[in-house]
């Protein structure tokens, strides 16, 4: 090992291990002086680098930490909560909605029932005085406060779990079908429908609702007005 | 159903308690040596110390992919070195002046103070390539292989490095010595 390598590998680790390095310092008494010189700068540069470390330092750390773990703590429990809420909103939306489609349209199963019955009640004859009317709608807290017109047929029937009265009154062209059907939270009370052979209109009053069937291409709105003008609610 | 959650809240605030704990630990024993090298780093006491928060915090943020607490001393000092980096990406700071670092001590009271204070300013003046390798053997003590993995360059570069460092060092020193000793006498 020459001189110059021997300065170098000092300069570069002056507590090398190296076997000819080793030797070579112990098989020279200047090379010692050389290396206990450089080991000596290197303890005064690892003295001299030991800068003073702020007081505060390791303080500031730890509570800068605690203060973000507790800040993403309180997003992930603000995220959790909003989750939580769009979730039962979702559901809340949904359930209602749900529950509208599954709502009846009083107008079409007021035709449909029109169709189920046939000619029963179409073809009755009958003549219910306004008195024998009015008793029955007495159920609903409902009267007719004038005559409508000679009515065939007037009995309850079940309108979907509800009873209801059906009446056959006379009409413009013809026997009209009407029916009133107190409140009930699984209807659509208010509407219009059409098929082939019907059409029907339902309004909603206060306590009930009335449907009027006609044959298809006939107008319901007379008739309508008409009834929603006679009936009258008790308080 | 209600059990195991509470469980599983329990072993989660247990997780939170140890992460806690192996942070604190983290920051005793190293928080010194981290802010040392982030100095020397960066030659100004305030940076300093922001990049070493800026390094626990991150630290923090990751501790979990910390598997070896052994690796931790080589581990942070690559986030602080990226964090330096970033640093500049942001904004370019002045650097500070050598004279300036002599700032550094309050008290200087006897010559071996006023040594230091000088072989600071030299440590100081030497460029960052070499700076870099020579703190983490002076400091840390890492051997050239040790610092080759940490600073990603080949071992025969580090010791290159590492000898021209020490070669500055001394011919400043010389240089200085010379200058006392001129008027000195």
């Amino acid at each position: 090992m020459d001189e110059l390598e021997f300065r170098r590998t000092l300069y570069a680790d002056p507590y090398c291990k190296d076997d000819k390095v080793l030797a070579a310092i112990a098989g020279d008494p200047k090379k010692q002086v050389f290396c206990k010189e450089l080991k000596q700068l290197d303890k005064n540069m690892q003295q001299a680098s030991q800068v003073k470390i702020p007081d505060d330092l390791m303080h500031k750390l730890i509570l800068r930490q605690t203060m973000q773990s507790h800040r993403t703590s309180k997003v992930r429990k603000r995220i959790q909560l909003a989750v939580a809420a769009s979730v039962a909103f979702v559901v809340g939306m949904s359930f209602t909605m749900w529950q509208q489609s599954h709502l009846l349209d009083l107008s079409k199963q007021a035709i449909a029932h029109v169709h189920y019955e046939g000619g029963y009640a179409l073809d009755a004859e009958e003549n219910f005085s306004l008195q024998q009317v009015n008793a029955k709608l007495a159920q609903f807290g409902a009267e007719f406060s004038e005559d409508i017109g000679r009515v065939y047929y007037a009995n309850f029937c079940d309108f979907e779990n509800v009873r209801s009265l059906h009446m056959v009154v006379e009409g413009e062209n013809g026997k009209v079908s009407v029916f009133i059907v107190p409140h009930d939270a699984t209807y659509l009370a208010e509407g219009s429908s059409q098929d082939r052979r019907y059409n029907s209109q339902a309004v909603d009053l206060k306590r009930a609702s009335i449907v009027v069937v006609q044959e298809a291409g006939t107008n319901n709105n007379k008739m309508k007005e008409q009834l929603k003008r006679k009936i009258q609610f008790s308080a | 159903m209600f059990l195991r959650k509470q469980n599983r809240q329990t072993s989660v605030s247990n997780d939170m308690a140890n992460k806690q704990q192996r942070y604190e630990v983290l920051v005793l024993a190293l928080h010194s040596d981290i802010f040392r090298y982030a100095f020397w780093l960066v030659k100004d006491k305030a940076v300093a110390e922001d990049i070493v928060q800026e390094t626990f915090l991150r630290a923090w943020k990751s501790l979990d992919s910390l598997k070896d607490e052994r690796a931790a001393k080589s581990w942070l000092i690559t986030i602080l070195r990226r964090e330096n980096a970033r640093r500049f990406e942001r904004k370019r700071f002045d650097l500070v002046d050598i004279d300036d670092v002599s700032v550094i001590d309050e008290q200087l009271s006897n010559e071996v103070e006023i040594e230091h204070r000088e072989l600071r300013a030299i440590m100081a003046s030497l460029s960052e390539e070499y700076r870099e390798p020579l703190m983490l053997q002076i400091v840390f003590g890492y051997s050239g292989d040790e610092i080759a993995t940490q600073l990603n360059l080949n071992k025969n570069t580090v010791m290159t490095r590492l000898f021209r460092a020490r070669n500055q060092v001394k011919e400043e020193l010389d240089k200085t010595n010379d200058n006392r000793g001129r008027k000195n006498g």
